[in-house]
């Protein structure tokens, strides 16, 4: 695609941002008046009931929509590239499962060291990482692209028999805690552990740029990127890293979300038409980010009638779109 | 430019023997022989992917085995297996992947090493094809790519591994002729596997036999005696 084109599309995403920002803000079931989103930040006023809404749950949404959709695309984005598939995803290759596995274990059996936020966090990077490090070792040994999405199918259906087993053990409180978190939700973030979040996304962002070379030579495969003097053992690893970093940090708050990681990355490359990383990482954040703040918002409006988990709705939306891309793709 | 002593090649078990051979620099090579009886295996342990059994590579003086993953880039291009092009990949782009071990950590192009991506488009013949998609290509000119890009790499030694194998009649002769041209010009010293034994004798290319377990270089040779040493 050439040069001008792919600035028209970010100044248009750039455009778009803010608005579905403004939309996810006001489809809320309460109106609040402007003032009171400034004031809730800038001079926060306990006692006042909107500013509270906006502080404790308005606000954490909304980032929380913000850095879900942008970083699942972007975990989505390195699996493709890594495995030059691009069907891999976060999801479809049992990263998520590896984290939902984890975190499960950790909700259920009630172990203590999993149980603070940082706990948490850990667990699932842990999960995400040892998941995509066994698909990384299974992939390696495989040659067809179908059988490593059927690896990663198999070992989601394996965590999740488990994790069946361990809801079958589970006390009625900790069941209840695992099952609203598997449904997928952006309101489980108070507003003061949005800093920690923050400061690790923004890192693992950093980090993806340092990627940008590396990456756009695996698209040629590893073995052609190896001989180009690419190391390729440390950088698969530091890939994987910030796939789990990602994908982990986001299972860990929001439970899992479905599709997104496969979805948008496709998305964007057919819209930005090229392999140039530099580009893709940018379209994959704004492009994942609007995508959930749209949907988010959609969930919020609905809110007082029915209340629909994001999980559901991602999948909704993300299942035909993978199907689009499996007819159009391997026909 | 590439000396080889005493070397022994093959995986666990010795495919291939080769010694006191050299490769000059400005020639294209043609190694030569059967089926499995090695050629693939000798192009990857030249390139330092496959390790030797035993035995010596020098390139320049110097041994393959002691390079960095950097300096081989550096010193050696391959082209090997079929490139299959990617999906939005263009031409231009995928040319100028062969300048990625000499760019910087962002992988930024100057203004030179678009200059090179240009010089060798223009002398393949593929300039018309830099905009277009690498998987929107024939197979032909999706092969003169794969050796564009090793030839953007500027390194002395290009080693092929059948690259002519998907190609067809006239196609095969302009690439041994572009090769046996472009190593003369630039000095390169270029290694092929092939079984296109009448092309390369037409071209007068220097043959590397692989044959009984031995590799040998031969300057002149005719078809007979090829077919009759290898069976």
């Amino acid at each position: 695609m050439k040069d001008w084109s792919l600035k028209w599309m970010f100044i248009c995403l750039l455009c778009f941002l803010p608005l579905a920002m403004y939309l996810h803000l006001i489809s809320g079931q309460i109106e609040i008046s402007f003032s009171s989103y400034f004031d809730s930040i800038l001079n926060f006023d306990s006692k006042n009931t909107s500013q509270v809404l906006v502080r404790e749950f308005r606000i954490p949404r909304l980032f929380m929509a913000i850095m879900a959709g942008a970083g699942l695309s972007l975990s989505g984005m390195f699996m493709q590239t890594l495995f030059k598939n691009p069907l891999a995803g976060p999801y479809v290759l049992g990263i998520n499962s590896g984290a939902s596995l984890l975190i499960a274990l950790s909700l259920m059996t009630g172990v203590q060291f999993f149980q603070s936020n940082f706990g948490l966090i850990g667990t699932a990077l842990i999960g995400a990482f040892a998941a995509g490090l066994l698909m990384m070792l299974i992939a390696q040994r495989l040659k067809s692209q179908i059988t490593l999405l059927l690896v990663g199918l198999m070992f989601g259906s394996f965590t999740s028999a488990i994790v069946s087993i361990l809801e079958s053990f589970a006390g009625a409180e900790s069941l209840k805690s695992y099952t609203m978190w598997s449904m997928g939700s952006l309101q489980q973030v108070e507003f003061g552990q949005l800093g920690i979040i923050l400061l690790i996304f923004t890192s693992g962002i950093v980090a993806s740029f340092l990627l940008v070379k590396p990456l756009n030579m695996l698209v040629i495969g590893e073995k052609s990127a190896a001989l180009l003097g690419l190391p390729i053992k440390s950088i698969r690893m530091f890939v994987l890293l910030l796939t789990a970093l990602f994908a982990g940090l986001i299972t860990a708050f929001c439970g899992p979300i479905a599709f997104v990681g496969i979805a948008i990355p496709n998305l964007t490359r057919i819209l930005f038409q090229t392999t140039n990383h530099r580009y893709l990482i940018i379209g994959n954040m704004l492009i994942g980010a609007i995508f959930l703040l749209l949907t988010d918002a959609f969930i919020q409006v609905l809110e007082g009638h029915l209340s629909i988990p994001l999980n559901a709705l991602t999948s909704i939306i993300g299942a035909p779109f993978v199907v689009f891309l499996l007819i159009r793709k391997l026909r | 430019m590439i000396r080889i002593t005493r070397l022994s090649i093959g995986y666990s078990k010795e495919l291939l023997s080769a010694d006191n051979l050299v490769l000059a620099a400005g020639k294209v090579y043609a190694l030569v022989g059967r089926n499995g009886i090695g050629k693939s295996t000798f192009i990857q342990t030249i390139s330092g992917i496959q390790k030797q059994l035993a035995g010596e590579i020098a390139i320049m003086e110097k041994s393959i085995h002691g390079l960095s993953p950097m300096e081989i880039a550096e010193t050696i291009a391959l082209v090997d297996t079929r490139f299959e092009g990617v999906e939005y990949l263009q031409v231009k782009d995928y040319l100028a992947l062969g300048r990625a071990p000499f760019t910087d950590a962002f992988g930024r192009m100057d203004s030179k090493d678009w200059r090179i991506v240009e010089e060798v488009a223009l002398d393949l013949g593929i300039q018309h094809l830099l905009e277009k998609n690498t998987d929107q290509i024939s197979d032909g000119e999706r092969q003169l790519c794969s050796v564009g890009r090793a030839f953007v790499q500027e390194t002395p030694v290009i080693l092929l591994d059948e690259p002519t194998a998907f190609l067809d009649y006239i196609n095969r002769k302009k690439l041994l002729e572009l090769l046996v041209r472009l190593a003369r010009e630039k000095n390169k010293c270029i290694l092929l596997s092939t079984h296109d034994l009448d092309l390369c004798l037409d071209q007068k290319v220097p043959f590397m036999l692989a044959a009984h377990g031995t590799l040998s270089i031969h300057n002149t040779l005719s078809k007979e005696a090829i077919i009759e040493s290898m069976s």
